[in-house]
């Protein structure tokens, strides 16, 4: 071997050598999604991609949380697991990300436990009924894992009422980088490259030190993209002036709740929506630092454009609808309602949610058949 | 355009793509022009007075080779100085001496009404300015010879790696090396590569990461326990030196790889154990240039102890003011001075030179420790924002350190996270004297600083950290 290539590999492996040591380190120590107590919830699925594996038991802390976890026999977040409905029960579904998921707080903290305990508590005089709101959230799914997941997974679940939380911050471009799951026939050559680009996410998502030098470089080209172009997801869906692909992105996503709410239908279910606002909306200092990113490359963020463009494409479908936005806002001033190093909810945030989703539930009388 | 960008990235792999397959002539081309592109991504406005400068120094400089007269000689480095100076005094000080101007009207009650003109401050005007007047002078002097070719001289003055924050340079050691043909070797691309790397190091792992510590204690209007102002202004001791130092380290290392050599600026610093050693080891660049422009001429040390006093102070004065338009930097470099003159005189006294000088460990410890924090009380001054906060800082530095509510692990865990590795590879450095021994360890330990490096700066480091502090002076 050339004197040069044995250096380059000798470098090769002390880079691996102290790659192993920094991801070991951060594994003890650190605290983040890509820790294997985070990422032991997650298991592959064929059709969807990835969803919560049953049956798991876990803690997860950062510097904002410490939180215990369960998964359950269906797959989702619960301390108990879901059997045959029983005479009378009611079942209540929440499709969502991470913002219904809701790791950072206490199972009994989220708003589907809250909704739950105040349908249960708001019950009309001899109404017999008793209540199980599911929450199907999942960390990173966007509009059609969540049809995926609902044809897959959470239809056996017979729920009486759907609701889909749409995450009005990132739901266009996940749909639109997600869309292609749905189509069939696609060629060979787009399988594999999907197949190798979900294996290159999941290894990278496996690792602390991967997770993190991934986020250096997307942090380091948004900033330079920032110069030179126009503003970068996920704030496309708020500017003046979006790329096309957002309309793309909205109008996938009304399809695929559209799909939802079919689906639903069928099974003797009626469907809600959802808007969930990002922090930005309701945080006037997080609106003012991006609003100055997004100057400072030319463009122009409005505060809740990303709701309005929502509302309308998703107002065609004619289902009920509730926009987060104006309770939480009613909520201001006062304790934060969204956790500050993760745009997640606060306990309180989801004391505002849980109790207006149940008036929500009731208002439209989605329960009554 | 910061070293820590991206756009610096791209910016540099272009040009040195292109750089590597131009002629000399080419190259030196290329070096002006993307120098002026340089310092037009910070604001094109002021490129017209870099490019003044340039013309007006190159002038001074071929008519002082052509005279002979001495009295022409003399006027010609005086009107070029005077430009230089103008140029940098109006800048730089006008604010500041139009508020100052104000302020003292105002305390004697009659309170000045006019409106005061507010002046930009060009970036590196400092720096600049300082390299053409060092060389107007040693021309001047005979000490260098002026150069003919107009591009040479333009790029020596514009040179991008050494613009906007130093190191700066003389004509004697940058301009052969632009006027020459350049050989690349692979010893200085390996070191060249090495402090890029840990200029990054020293600037996002250690520096950004330090700030916020330091800027917790230095907040105006808040009150702090005296071991909480120690470990804020120890913090921005490591602050400043990782700042600067990466700096000048990435600016070595970027001219390294382009085949011509910048000095050292920084040796050690903090490692010294009398304030003479120390300005031998910091901001060397400017520090040499302050002695040899000002401290000399004034008379340097040829006029008696009184005298070499007063030309100390005086040197140093300007040198705080130097580095920025504010009383804080007029009053640190008054300490600085005032520092040196008396470790000057104690040195008289065998007993103290004994201690500062002599080998034994005892003396080593207790001397440098010292005069780390003499250095560091002078880091309050430079960082303070007012005399009010010097005088807050200081009484809290010397009475309240039994305050109950003292939490020094959040303070004190990152200071050591974040100084340990720069300790660590100046103890190595430090071994060998030798500011370039890691790339010349061998392979396996060399390799393995390179990763370690790498990783910590890559996982750790304080990605959305500031620009240079020293961009402002």
């Amino acid at each position: 071997m050339r004197p040069r290539a044995r250096r380059l590999l000798l470098f090769g492996l002390i880079l691996l050598g102290w790659f192993g040591v920094f991801e070991a380190g951060l594994r003890h120590w650190g605290s983040s999604e890509a820790a294997p107590a985070f990422q032991g919830l997650f298991t592959g699925d064929p059709v969807i991609g990835y969803r919560l594996r049953p049956g798991t038991r876990t803690r997860f802390a950062t510097a904002e949380f410490d939180t215990e976890i369960s998964i359950n026999n269906a797959g989702v977040r619960d301390d108990e697991d879901i059997g045959p409905k029983a005479p009378g029960e009611k079942r209540i579904v929440v499709l969502g990300d991470s913002l219904v998921l809701s790791v950072q707080v206490s199972f009994p903290t989220t708003f589907t436990e809250q909704m739950e305990r105040r349908l249960d508590e708001r019950r009309a005089p001899g109404d017999a009924s008793t209540y199980r709101v599911i929450n199907a959230g999942v960390q990173g799914y966007g509009p059609v894992e969540e049809l995926l997941f609902f044809q897959t997974r959470i239809a056996q679940l017979q729920p009486d009422v759907v609701l889909v939380a749409v995450f009005v911050g990132n739901d266009a471009e996940e749909a639109l980088t997600s869309q292609v799951k749905l189509a069939s026939g696609r060629p060979a050559t787009e399988r594999l490259r999907e197949s190798i680009v979900t294996a290159l996410r999941r290894l990278v998502r496996r690792s602390m030190v991967l997770q993190v030098l991934r986020l250096r470089i997307v942090t380091a080209t948004d900033r330079f993209r920032g110069t030179a172009g126009p503003p970068e997801p996920p704030l496309q869906t708020y500017a003046a002036n979006p790329a096309p692909r957002i309309a793309r992105g909205i109008a996938f996503t009304r399809d695929a709740v559209a799909g939802i709410a079919a689906e639903a239908g069928r099974a003797g279910a009626r469907t809600g929506i959802i808007l969930m606002p990002a922090r930005l909306q309701l945080d006037d200092g997080d609106y003012g630092r991006y609003r100055a990113i997004i100057a400072e490359a030319g463009g122009e963020l409005v505060r809740h454009a990303a709701t309005e463009r929502f509302a309308k494409a998703l107002g065609e479908l004619r289902l009920p609808m509730i926009d987060l936005l104006p309770p939480l806002r009613a909520a201001l001033p006062g304790p934060d309602l969204f956790f500050q190093e993760n745009v997640h909810l606060t306990p309180r945030g989801h004391a505002v949610v849980g109790e207006t989703l149940a008036r929500f539930v009731r208002e439209q009388s989605l329960l009554v058949r | 355009m910061v070293f820590n960008s991206l756009h610096f990235v791209w910016f540099f792999i272009a040009v040195y793509a292109l750089y590597r397959m131009l002629p000399h002539r080419g190259q030196n081309w290329l070096l002006l022009v993307a120098s002026y592109y340089f310092y037009a991504a910070w604001d094109w406005r002021f490129l017209g007075l870099l490019a003044a400068s340039t013309v007006v120094d190159y002038t001074a400089g071929r008519l002082l080779a052509s005279s002979t007269s001495p009295r022409r000689r003399r006027a010609y480095v005086t009107l070029s100085l005077g430009f230089n100076l103008t140029l940098l005094g109006f800048f730089k000080y006008f604010n500041f001496f139009a508020d100052s101007l104000q302020t003292l009207f105002t305390g004697f009650g009659m309170p000045l009404d006019f409106v005061t003109l507010r002046v930009l401050l060009p970036v590196g005007i400092s720096f600049y300015t300082f390299v053409t007047m060092s060389y107007v002078i040693d021309v001047y002097r005979r000490e260098v010879a002026a150069t003919r070719n107009f591009v040479d001289f333009a790029v020596f003055v514009a040179y991008f790696p050494h613009l906007v924050a130093g190191p700066i340079l003389r004509a004697s050691r940058l301009l052969p090396q632009i006027q020459l043909p350049r050989h690349i070797t692979g010893e200085q691309i390996r070191e060249g590569l090495w402090l890029i790397l840990w200029g990054f190091f020293q600037k996002i792992f250690i520096a950004d990461n330090l700030a916020p510590l330091a800027n917790s204690i230095f907040e105006p209007g808040t009150a702090h326990a005296g071991v909480n102002v120690l470990l804020g202004v120890y913090a921005f001791a490591f602050q400043i030196y990782g700042d600067f130092a990466g700096y000048s380290n990435i600016a070595r290392g970027t001219s390294k790889l382009m085949g011509i050599e910048l000095i050292e600026n920084f040796r050690f610093p903090y490692l010294v154990r009398t304030p003479q050693e120390f300005w031998r080891h910091w901001h060397i660049s400017l520090s040499t240039w302050l002695r040899d422009y000002l401290y000399i001429p004034l008379g340097g040390n040829r006029g008696g102890p009184l005298a070499t006093h007063r030309n100390l102070f005086v040197t140093m004065l300007l040198g705080g003011l130097w580095h920025g338009a504010a009383w804080t930097f007029v009053l640190w470099g008054a300490y600085q001075g005032a520092l040196l003159i008396v470790y000057r005189w104690a040195g008289r006294i065998p007993a103290f030179h004994a201690w500062t000088s002599s080998p034994s460990v005892v003396a080593r410890v207790t001397s440098w420790a010292v005069m780390f924090h003499l250095t560091c009380y002078g880091w309050l001054i430079f960082r303070a924002g007012s005399a009010g906060q010097i005088a807050d800082l200081t009484r809290a530095l010397a009475g309240s350190f039994g305050a109950p509510a003292v939490d020094v692990t959040q303070l004190l865990a990152p200071l050591a996270l974040y100084a340990t590795p720069l300790l660590l590879v100046h103890a190595i450095e430090a071994r060998y004297d030798d500011l370039l021994i890691v790339p010349r360890l061998p392979p396996v330990v060399r390799y393995s600083v390179y990763a370690a490096t790498f990783y910590l700066t890559m996982l750790f480091g304080n990605f959305g950290g500031s620009e240079f502090i020293y961009f402002q002076f």
